[in-house]
């Protein structure tokens, strides 16, 4: 009768596979067993598997760390001698685990590749990837020049560049290093290229942003539309790091997206208030200012600007009645 | 040879005789000088020390504001006290003050009529001899002789000019002529023998006033005070003529009131600077001390023109966009004193249609004095490329509506050639 036995990590990820064609299976760390163990903790006859032609009969041969059946759905480990086997049960030996098939075991539905898969091999290829890489640094430099009050050289602006580049290349090889880690694919080539679009796609976002709130005034509402912009743009960026790096549930993969996300606008939300001052003496407004050629808006005339200033006032006399 | 003899003679009697003359004074008014000090009730021990005398037969002490002002402001906080030449000390109530020209009027209970000071009914001569008398740095009273100078020039709120040493601690000590009348009270000090006097006729028209009817509260009255005082200014600097100023490439308003001074500077002499920058700005000298922590009734007018020498428009504003990040108000004030600034911005086009900018207006409000604010306006030109106007005022203890007339006016003065 075939068996079909699994060596799992405690995560249940799988580290061998073997198949047998006969009755009568042995597990130990003895060289005359079928499967040969290396945790110390398994004795050298640990365990045997015997078809009696109808079912398979666990036996555990009075060892010193005993085996246990784990049981998936109390979360309890119940010794085990002379059990009868079902598909898909997982024994403990020692510290290890072995999870036992039969042949006509069901296997879940074959997932097809998703439109991502063509995405992230696109941004993989290497002359795409390098493109988005050097768009970044270019980015990064045009904006260390663009901040800088004096004139600037080549060579000081490669420096913050190529810095500020490697710096960013940092989080895909985290996240590869993870998935490395946690017996997945690292896929790291895959996750430069997500990361680097949408680093891109960033720089973009920031730019419609600081166009916005050039050409809106406070009242406007746009502002606070746009902000949304990084945040969904941050989200994305997560969730196809999870696709790319980690085998999980659609589900999951948005909880941990979303959570990522939260922590990393909220962490920073937290910290700018952290920061924030009980009184401030400076005014503080949306300082955005852009060359004319970036002024697409209509503009107010004096009386309307000063019709608005209005409900300032009103505004500032009952924070003062507040706070008195 | 003679004459010369006769010159010296003519010196040594002077001398001798101005010294006589502020020996006589000093003895015949110490009775009505006194020390003012403020004490902390939790420590029990003074937190400052002024001058004050007697004006009234009934206990009524003229001294300045800024000697009382932890009292008027913290009522609780504070006693007043006076210590007289011979070192008796008595308790103080506040009556009445005027902020604007620094003077308040303290009582102490009295059994008796009192000896005081008269209060001149003339004004000095150029030149007359003064004697100013004070307690400086709690060293003791002393007089110091002096001379008049008129009234300061280029000031909104009048100063007396005078020419001896006024030093900290004489505040609110009187200033007499040769027959012992109050001719100013000491106020401030510019150093080297440069002080200011607040004139009499303040002080006499405060005592009338409170003669008349003794105000309910203190802080109405500096309210009440601290509102007709900025209306008055106000509505002198709207009425006043506006000059427009070439600045570079634009056009500014100057005011042309003597009390608004201004000045300029520009790095057209950096060949390696990126941007020229011209900088033109007017200002109030004057302000009113509310408190160490708190001064209000400030103007301050700052034009900016930049122009890029080899520099894309786009690192030209982004250099700009700096300076409106640094923005601060004209007047000190603090948490327990006003709200947070209130702000919008907005891109804004004048009516003449000359000029497209990017401004932003911020008010505060005063928590002791209701519909007080502070207000900042700042604005920047976005209709050249490679050229940029600033312009920009605050001004601070100022009612809505002046500050709305005075804002629309200014915004609208302000253009390219």
């Amino acid at each position: 009768m075939e068996i079909i036995i699994e060596e799992i990590t405690r995560s249940h990820k799988l580290i061998a596979r073997h198949k047998f064609s006969k009755d009568h299976v042995n597990i130990g760390r003895g060289y005359d067993n079928d499967i040969i163990m290396a945790d110390p903790h398994i004795c050298a006859q640990h365990l045997s598997l015997n078809y009696n032609g109808e079912e398979w009969i666990l036996n555990d041969k009075d060892t010193v760390n005993g085996s246990f059946f784990e049981d998936d759905f109390s979360k309890t480990k119940s010794a085990v001698n002379q059990n009868i086997v079902y598909s898909g049960q997982v024994f403990a030996l020692g510290k290890s685990l072995v999870r036992i098939i039969f042949p006509n075991h069901s296997v879940p539905e074959s997932i097809r590749f998703s439109p991502f898969e063509n995405v992230v091999n696109l941004t993989r290829h290497p002359l795409f990837l390098t493109l988005s890489i050097v768009l970044f640094a270019t980015i990064t430099g045009w904006l260390f020049n663009l901040h800088n009050p004096v004139e600037v050289s080549f060579t000081q602006i490669l420096v913050p560049a190529v810095g500020l580049t490697l710096l960013f290349t940092l989080w895909p090889a985290g996240v590869a290093l993870v998935s490395h880690l946690t017996k997945h694919e690292a896929r790291f080539w895959g996750q430069l290229g997500i990361c680097f679009v949408f680093f891109n796609l960033m720089w973009m976002s920031d730019f419609i942003e600081n166009l916005v709130s050039f050409n809106s005034s406070s009242q406007s509402m746009f502002t606070l539309l746009v902000s949304l912009l990084p945040i969904s743009l941050a989200f994305c960026l997560f969730w196809l790091n999870c696709y790319v790096g980690f085998h999980m549930t659609s589900k999951r993969r948005t909880v941990i997206a979303s959570c990522l996300t939260l922590l990393l606008f909220g962490g920073s939300f937290l910290i700018q208030l952290s920061k924030k001052p009980e009184f401030s003496v400076r005014p503080v407004f949306n300082t955005t200012l852009m060359a004319p050629s970036y002024l697409f808006t209509d503009s107010n005339n004096v009386q309307g600007f000063i019709e608005n200033a209005k409900s300032l006032f009103t505004e500032a006399q009952e924070s003062a009645k507040k706070d008195k | 040879m003679k004459g010369l003899i006769t010159l010296i003679l003519l010196c040594v009697s002077t001398i001798s005789y101005a010294a006589e003359q502020a020996e006589e004074i000093f003895k015949k008014l110490a009775p009505s000088l006194y020390q003012i000090r403020l004490i902390d009730t939790a420590s029990g021990e003074k937190s400052s020390i002024g001058s004050g005398f007697q004006i009234s037969s009934d206990g009524l002490i003229a001294t300045n504001y800024h000697v009382i002002s932890g009292f008027a402001r913290h009522p609780n906080k504070y006693t007043i006290e006076i210590f007289d030449h011979q070192g008796n000390k008595a308790p103080l109530t506040l009556q009445s003050v005027d902020v604007i020209n620094d003077l308040a009027l303290v009582k102490r209970t009295v059994d008796s009529e009192m000896p005081f000071f008269e209060i001149a009914n003339a004004v000095p001569h150029k030149g007359e001899e003064l004697y100013s008398l004070g307690n400086p740095h709690d060293l003791g009273m002393i007089v110091v002789p002096g001379t008049y100078n008129g009234l300061k020039k280029e000031s909104f709120n009048d100063r007396i000019h005078f020419t001896g040493s006024v030093n900290s601690g004489m505040s609110g000590g009187p200033v007499v002529n040769k027959n012992s009348e109050v001719v100013g009270i000491n106020v401030a000090t510019s150093g080297n023998q440069i002080g200011f006097l607040v004139p009499h006729d303040k002080l006499r028209n405060l005592y009338e006033s409170y003669k008349k009817s003794p105000p309910d509260s203190i802080e109405e009255q500096m309210a009440a005070q601290l509102a007709n005082n900025q209306e008055k200014l106000v509505s002198t600097l709207l009425n006043s003529e506006w000059l427009m100023r070439p600045l570079g490439e634009g056009l500014v308003p100057t005011v042309n009131i003597p009390f608004i001074r201004c000045w300029g500077e520009s790095n057209a002499d950096k060949n390696d600077a990126i941007v020229l920058a011209v900088v033109a700005n007017c200002s109030l000298d004057e302000n009113t001390f509310l408190s160490s922590s708190f001064f209000t009734g400030s103007v301050e007018m700052e034009f900016r023109y930049m122009q890029a020498k080899e520099l894309s428009d786009t690192k030209f504003y982004q250099i700009f966009e700096r300076q409106l990040t640094q923005v601060m108000p004209g007047n000190k004030a603090g948490k327990d004193d006003v709200s947070e600034f209130q702000c919008q911005h907005d891109i804004v086009t004048s009516s003449n249609q000359t000029i497209t900018s990017k401004a932003a207006f911020c008010t505060r409000a005063y928590k002791d004095f209701p519909k007080l604010f502070d207000v900042i306006y700042i604005a920047i030109s976005v209709d050249k490329g490679d050229q940029a106007l600033l312009s920009h005022f605050t001004i601070s203890g100022i009612t809505q509506s002046s500050a709305l007339s005075f804002t629309e006016k200014f915004m609208e003065s302000v253009t390219w050639k």
